[in-house]
């Protein structure tokens, strides 16, 4: 089955950022795809019960379920096209997305588009990180908020970063038994950067609520502790933790050991940006917005004319940047194709991007990822988990080749399987720059290759792509183009 | 866990290395599965090492099975009546034929 459909304004992602962009861009009267690759839309932060579980009375879900209600029931109410269980695996020519929905596979021809792909959990690496019960913290918030199910029977939760607080909200209001929370920052690390919080009230309540949860369940927060091993024999047993320093190098003689059947540990988020790169956006590297994103103009527009970006993929800034981004650029999208939009909701979203782009810098800066942490990576532990490469190979290979992780991915298979890099590229990245002495930015990352997500050879059989208009091919490449 | 006001949907059979697994309708095979309490979802290709659930939201590729003979994440395929699912054991089975 092949399709081949057209739209004024393809948005790509169906979380915050995605669902704000297409609202905007449909009430301002132009036509709205959104392509999303979950059964439902609402993305991460928004993420829904799975379909076939029943809610008895809504009212009475906890309030991170019904948060997203008014934002879909309006893209609901909207005419906006949602296409569930899609994903786009290639962009091969400008204006043009390659899409397979459920099991077909077609082309989505678009004038504007808005990518909204989001991030995912930076990877916390460290000897036995692959055993099974070690996962990410939106993974175990996924599965109870999603599935129902619960990830163990004791849980620890590690690393750094706002985020681990709601994931251990979530969990306790879901009855789970979290021994402790570590986060790898200290207060006393924080306080040079408190005056910055002055007007960020709404934040702040978040923050003491979720606190306040943690503290009523009785689960204490210890800072200044890092994850450095986790063991057993066929899945998690113990989790071997250290005091750090500043620098977050783990300090001798303060080991100790939690028993625990599952360990969430993650970093913060890495930018979705396998789609601007295969669109030939340019990206930069921006440590305090989760390492390379799209370069973009002030109306979120990249470097090609008619891409948009908006949240997580432009930068890890939370959902309010990520909603007043999708509706800035929603608008502008609208705009380019002739519709006309209200300058005061223009503004309106630029004055709210700026007040939560300023707030993410502070917690980007907060909870910056320590210079030091991955000497915990021993050479034997693993950093690319679908070709089972380790660190020392990684290693090895950038002493070998340099700073270019395309030649050391070439060497070692290192972000060559399943998961195409998006768990390793981070660690590598950092691993080669680290062992070469260089900064972060100076380090290359993986190129990307269609497919983007998976998709059958069947499926890909039954594509038919437009077939070239040879004319037009001569025209421009001469008479002898074949 | 069990929330009061939230019920399962219909049950649905699958099965799991030939072994039926009771599971509901909206569950992902990987939920299925960490509900009945099984945690080593695979092993691997190079050093035969277990393998659970790591992201559970489709971009590790870490919970892969077969599922009628067709690679899938286990954290995004939701359970179907009938279904047949292969856990990946390279070293002790070949891969099933699609």
């Amino acid at each position: 089955m092949s399709f081949a459909r057209e739209t004024d304004v393809a948005v790509i992602g169906a979380g915050p950022a995605g669902l704000s962009a297409a609202l905007a861009a449909a009430q301002a009267g132009a036509r709205v795809t959104v392509i999303d690759e979950y059964p439902q839309a609402g993305g991460q932060f928004y993420k829904q019960l799975a379909g076939g579980f029943r809610v008895i009375d809504r009212a009475r879900l906890p309030g991170d379920y019904t948060k997203g209600d008014t934002l879909l029931a309006r893209v609901r109410g909207a005419g906006i096209e949602i296409l569930n269980e899609a994903l786009v695996w290639g962009s091969f020519e400008p204006g043009v997305l390659s899409v397979r929905h459920r099991r077909a596979t077609g082309t989505i021809r678009f004038r504007n588009t808005v990518v909204a792909t989001g991030a995912y959990e930076r990877a916390a690496a460290f000897p036995g990180w692959d055993l099974p019960g070690v996962m990410t913290p939106g993974g175990a918030q996924t599965l109870v908020k999603s599935q129902q199910v619960l990830p163990g029977k004791r849980i620890v939760l590690a690393g750094s970063g706002p985020f681990l607080l709601p994931v251990a909200a979530t969990l306790i209001g879901a009855g789970a038994n979290i021994t402790a929370i570590y986060e790898a920052t200290t207060p006393l690390e924080w306080a040079k950067h408190a005056p910055r919080l002055w007007g960020h009230w709404a934040r702040m309540n978040e923050a003491v609520r979720y606190r306040g949860t943690i503290a009523k369940a009785g689960v204490p927060i210890r800072f200044g502790r890092i994850v450095v091993r986790a063991e057993g024999a066929e899945s998690l047993e113990r989790v071997v933790l250290m005091a750090c320093d500043k620098r977050g190098r783990a300090v001798p003689g303060t080991e100790h050991i939690e028993e625990a059947d599952t360990l969430c540990a993650g970093y913060g988020f890495v930018p979705a940006v396998q789609l601007t790169r295969m669109m030939g956006c340019a990206h930069s590297y921006e440590s305090g917005k989760g390492g390379w994103v799209p370069t973009h103009s002030d109306d979120m527009e990249t470097s090609v004319i008619g891409v948009f970006v908006a949240g997580e993929v432009a930068g890890i800034g939370g959902a309010h940047a990520a909603m007043a981004e999708g509706t800035l650029a929603g608008l502008m999208a609208a705009q380019r194709l002739g519709h006309t939009v209200a300058d005061a909701d223009v503004s309106a979203a630029r004055r709210n991007r700026s007040r939560h782009r300023t707030f993410a810098r502070l917690v980007a800066d907060v909870f910056a990822l320590k210079p030091d942490i991955d000497e915990i990576i021993t050479d034997e532990t693993l950093v690319c988990r679908c070709e089972e490469v380790s660190a020392g190979a990684i290693r090895a290979a950038a002493l070998s080749w340099g700073a270019n992780v395309n030649f050391i991915k070439g060497v070692t298979r290192c972000g060559m399987g399943y998961c195409q890099g998006r768990v390793c590229g981070s660690l590598v990245e950092t691993l080669t720059a680290r062992t070469l002495g260089v900064p972060a930015g100076a380090v290359d990352s993986f190129h990307v290759r269609a497919p983007l997500k998976p998709v059958t050879v069947k499926e890909l059989a039954a594509f038919h792509p437009p077939i070239p208009d040879i004319q037009h091919l001569k025209d421009i490449h001469g008479p002898h183009h074949p | 866990m069990r929330n009061e006001n939230i019920t399962f949907g219909e049950a649905v059979n699958v099965f799991v290395d030939g072994t039926p697994l009771q599971a509901h309708r909206g569950q992902t095979i990987a939920a299925a599965l960490y509900a009945s309490g099984r945690r080593i979802l695979r092993r691997t290709r190079v050093n035969g090492k277990p393998r659970g659930l790591y992201c559970a939201m489709g971009i590790c590729f870490d919970c892969v099975v077969k599922v009628d003979g067709e690679t899938e994440r286990a954290c995004m395929r939701q359970v179907e009546d009938g279904m047949q699912v292969t856990l990946l054991d390279p070293l002790t089975k070949p891969e099933p034929k699609a």
